[in-house]
């Protein structure tokens, strides 16, 4: 290889950089700027200074977003351990396994505006969750699902948990068939009985997977949108009981032009998002390191 | 039945593996039900007539007159076959064009030595934490001020030509490739540029389809700038379209779920096609 000044590696970059430079690059730093300023798109920024920033920290439905955000991230530890749990079961060689694990994906593929759609009409008050219920006769009458705050987050949990387990089960998956199958026999012979092994053996060979499963799952909940743009309507529930930051940064920016605000709360979200990853990631190597 | 001690513990052995099977059995239909069922009933309703409730207890899931009215309905009422075409061209332009421009971009940074190449990487790195709805605000003010492309169908290719995540995963698929083959490549002659066209990129056709696969799900299924970007009904992708019909039935649930079904059923035809790449694509991406 030639050490000598060649512009060759800089015009294969070239393409993708500028795409990037634009599109994100160019972006943070502007939002750092507006999240100074008090913007509403249409007419130049100006500066205030972290007014902003002061009036996110005395604004409760801001407040009350973060907490709906970290409740959000419930849904990591509960997907973590129905996917593993999955993919134990559907790793065992049991005839027609291939179709269920297949099945178990299609949510992933479906897209969650139209599945929270879809989920919307089931749950409505005239819906077929409500006629179920009743026919069973586990309720008396319907109950409105949609309307009621308290439901609004456990509900677009639920959606969130159903749309990622099947992903997660096949990320898994492809752990547990890496695990080499010696490392069971060993374990059946030391006496460990059909579960015990699992514990022993197949949870901390998942190790990297859990790893990457809640990092990447947890990203997503801090980040979720759809799923409460969908159940809501767009309004964010009664009593503001579905406003996440980023459904509170979209309403701000988008609803309500207040472009200058949701840099702030932007902002908020960036640091919370790499303290998150960087807090995440350090946990769980420790435990690695723990056991090595 | 012998009574030999032997054959006898072999027989509870073989007795506690069935049951074993048949409470594995239990959950993983129970699993598929829960899976399937919104599918299923989405669809059923999509067919339902007016004289199939769509409320009533015990509740009645398959239409007794089933019924193509309610995709008419749509069809008539909303530029359907356009947010078809609208979405198939922005994704498949989208799939082919950041493959190519991450695939570009990632060939140096695995296979030549030039100044400032870990520093490229890690600023990339970098960019992949940042959320994109962080991106969205000055982003939108470009579409609107500097690019003049708000509204239009542009607007929701040109963010997307080159990837992050995918010039992660060609980079380390070019990493991958022996350097005996550039090499080889090199003393003939052949520019980089026709080295990596001609000799690495046919080598990494797996890694190419994972991220075209992934991209196209992504694409597909992508809301959120779009959402923000269309608002003329000829200009919607299917999941704007979607919403924009949700609004518009707002008190015909058997026009949505027609809706909902016109929507799922393209990505999950595919799926069905292409089952192992799928699975394979969107989730290899973790081994990286």
């Amino acid at each position: 290889m030639t050490s000598k000044f060649s512009i060759t590696p800089y015009l294969f970059l070239a393409p993708a950089l500028l795409v990037i430079a634009v599109f994100v690059l160019y972006p943070i730093l502007a939002v750092v700027y507006y999240s100074f300023t008090d913007y509403n798109i249409v007419t130049p920024p100006v500066w205030v200074g972290l007014r902003n920033y002061q009036q996110l920290a005395k604004d409760p439905i801001f407040w009350q977003a973060l907490k709906h955000s970290f409740i959000y991230l419930l849904v990591t530890p509960t997907l973590i351990f129905l996917s593993v749990l999955l993919a134990i079961v559907v790793n065992r060689k049991l005839s027609g396994i291939h179709a269920f694990r297949a099945l178990f994906f299609i949510p992933v593929i479906s897209g969650s505006i139209a599945v929270g759609i879809a989920w919307r009409l089931m749950l409505d008050t005239n819906g077929i969750i409500n006629g179920m219920l009743i026919a069973l006769g586990l309720l008396s009458e319907p109950i409105q699902w949609l309307a009621e705050p308290a439901y609004t987050l456990p509900i677009a949990m639920l959606l969130t948990i159903w749309l990622g387990l099947g992903y997660y089960m096949m990320i898994f998956l492809a752990g547990l068939q890496n695990i080499p199958e010696e490392l069971y026999d060993a374990a059946l012979i030391d006496g460990c009985n059909n579960w015990q092994k699992h514990w022993y053996i197949s949870i901390p060979g998942l190790r990297p997977q859990i790893t990457f499963v809640a990092v990447i799952s947890s990203l997503a909940a801090l980040q979720v949108f759809n799923e409460i743009f969908i159940l809501t309507g767009g309004l964010g529930g009664i009593l503001n009981s579905g406003v996440t930051v980023v459904f509170y940064l979209w309403r701000q920016a988008f609803r309500l032009q207040h472009a200058g605000m949701a840099s702030a709360i932007a902002m908020v979200l960036l640091v919370i998002t790499l303290l998150f990853s960087m807090m995440n990631i350090r946990i769980l190597e420790r435990g690695t390191e723990a056991e090595s | 039945m012998s009574s030999r001690p032997a054959a006898r513990s072999h027989q509870a052995a073989v007795i506690r593996k069935n049951l074993e099977n048949l409470f594995l059995y239990i959950v993983l239909v129970l699993v598929a039900v829960i899976t399937v069922f919104p599918f299923v009933w989405v669809f059923f309703t999509s067919f339902k007539g007016v004289t199939d409730p769509i409320y009533s207890v015990p509740p009645q899931l398959i239409p007794n007159a089933p019924t193509i009215d309610n995709y008419l309905r749509v069809w008539q009422q909303l530029p359907v076959w356009r947010f078809y075409i609208n979405s198939i061209f922005v994704t498949l332009t989208i799939v082919v064009l950041n493959a190519l421009f991450s695939s570009l971009a990632a060939y140096p940074l695995a296979k030549m030595r030039f100044r400032g190449r870990e520093a490229f990487f890690f600023l990339l790195l970098a960019t992949y934490i940042v959320p994109p709805v962080l991106t969205s605000i000055p982003s939108f003010v470009l579409a609107v001020k500097v690019f003049d492309y708000y509204d239009k169908i542009r607007s929701v290719i040109f963010p997307y030509l080159a990837g992050v995540l995918s010039i992660f995963l060609m980079r380390q698929a070019f990493k991958g490739v022996p350097d005996d083959l550039l090499d080889a490549g090199r003393i003939d002659g052949a520019s980089e540029l026709r080295i990596w066209w001609e000799i690495v990129m046919p080598v990494v056709r797996p890694s190419l389809a994972t991220v075209a696969i992934i991209t196209f799900v992504e694409q597909w299924n992508n809301f959120f700038w779009p959402s923000l970007m269309l608002h003329t009904r000829e200009h919607m992708t299917l999941q704007v379209g979607l919403v924009a019909l949700q609004g518009a039935f707002a008190n015909d649930a058997r026009g949505i779920a027609a809706g909902v079904v016109m929507t799922v059923v393209p990505m999950i035809v595919f799926f069905a096609l292409l089952q192992q790449q799928f699975v394979r694509g969107l989730t290899g991406a973790v081994k990286g």
